[in-house]
């Protein structure tokens, strides 16, 4: 395959009005020189990588906060990885993971376009033996 | 700059490293070329020879295969990398043991490079999410 090819999955945060029909029309009405396909988290594109980037940049004017992006290994439809073929789908775990944490960078993004300086979180402890053993004892008294 | 990534196929940390204009260096991007090579037979599951000789230079051989292979594609993205963010407690679900153990050595080598390192966790709220967004925008914009 060229390696000026790329593709991208294009994800919309769940926080967003936006779906992925209407994110591929709008692809198609941009007359890029690209291949779109839906999927139930947003969309897939590929091509020529100047086109895709192009694509990227106009996709992502439609809601700045909640439509993220990374690059795919497999091409469009790879017989290998596409559902439609009844490939094997490794990695979707993270995929809905990090795409359920979206709607929390999308607050993230908020904080820095604001300016905002958000306080220091407190960081997650160990629970301390005697809180443990209290829980221990309600249980199973 | 270019930023290695982990977990190295993380959309979230892809996604914000591109936002604020550095260059991911990815899993997907490395996988892209073996995927669509016509060298391989039935990609991803082979690995070439030089494959094999390369991750010797990562892991020693008393290491277990599964690892060496998976390191044979992280180590030059490694050695390219001019920063790197680690991004910590991740779900069981991402991967096996293998793909730990594989994390946690090359974390280690990372570190060994001496390159400046952004260790952040997922965030659980909207309060960690925050935090994190704005230690990695912090962070890259003092890389430049």
């Amino acid at each position: 395959m060229d390696s000026n090819i790329e593709t991208r999955l294009i994800f919309i945060a769940p926080t967003s009005d936006l779906t992925p029909d209407r994110i591929a029309r709008f692809i198609h009405n941009l007359g890029n020189e690209i291949s779109v396909k839906e999927t139930c988290y947003g969309v897939v594109i590929q091509g020529p990588k100047d086109m895709v980037k192009r694509t990227l940049d106009e996709v992502r004017k439609m809601d700045p906060n909640r439509i993220y992006s990374k690059i795919r290994a497999f091409p469009m439809g790879d017989l290998r990885r596409c559902r439609a073929h009844h490939g094997s789908r490794p990695g979707f775990a993270q995929l809905e993971k990090e795409w359920k944490d979206l709607c929390l960078v999308e607050q993230g993004m908020i904080c820095v376009e604001k300016g905002e300086k958000p306080p220091t979180p407190k960081k997650r402890q160990k629970i301390p033996v005697n809180d443990l053993k209290k829980l221990i004892d309600e249980v199973s008294p | 700059m270019k930023i290695f990534l982990m977990p190295p196929n993380s959309l979230i940390l892809f996604d914000l490293v591109e936002r604020f204009g550095h260059e991911p260096l990815s899993l997907m991007k490395a996988l892209r070329d073996r995927v669509t090579s016509n060298e391989i037979e039935a990609p991803p599951l082979n690995v070439t020879l030089d494959d094999v000789k390369m991750g010797l230079k990562y892991a020693g051989i008393e290491i277990p295969s599964g690892i060496r292979g998976r390191l044979a594609i992280y180590g030059p993205l490694i050695d390219q990398a001019e920063a790197a963010i680690f991004m910590e407690d991740a779900p069981y679900s991402f991967g096996c043991v293998g793909c730990q153990r594989t994390n946690e050595l090359a974390k280690l080598l990372v570190r060994k490079r001496k390159v400046p390192i952004l260790s952040i966790d997922y965030p659980a709220n909207e309060e960690d999410a925050r935090d994190m967004v704005v230690r990695v925008k912090e962070f890259l914009e003092g890389l430049k």
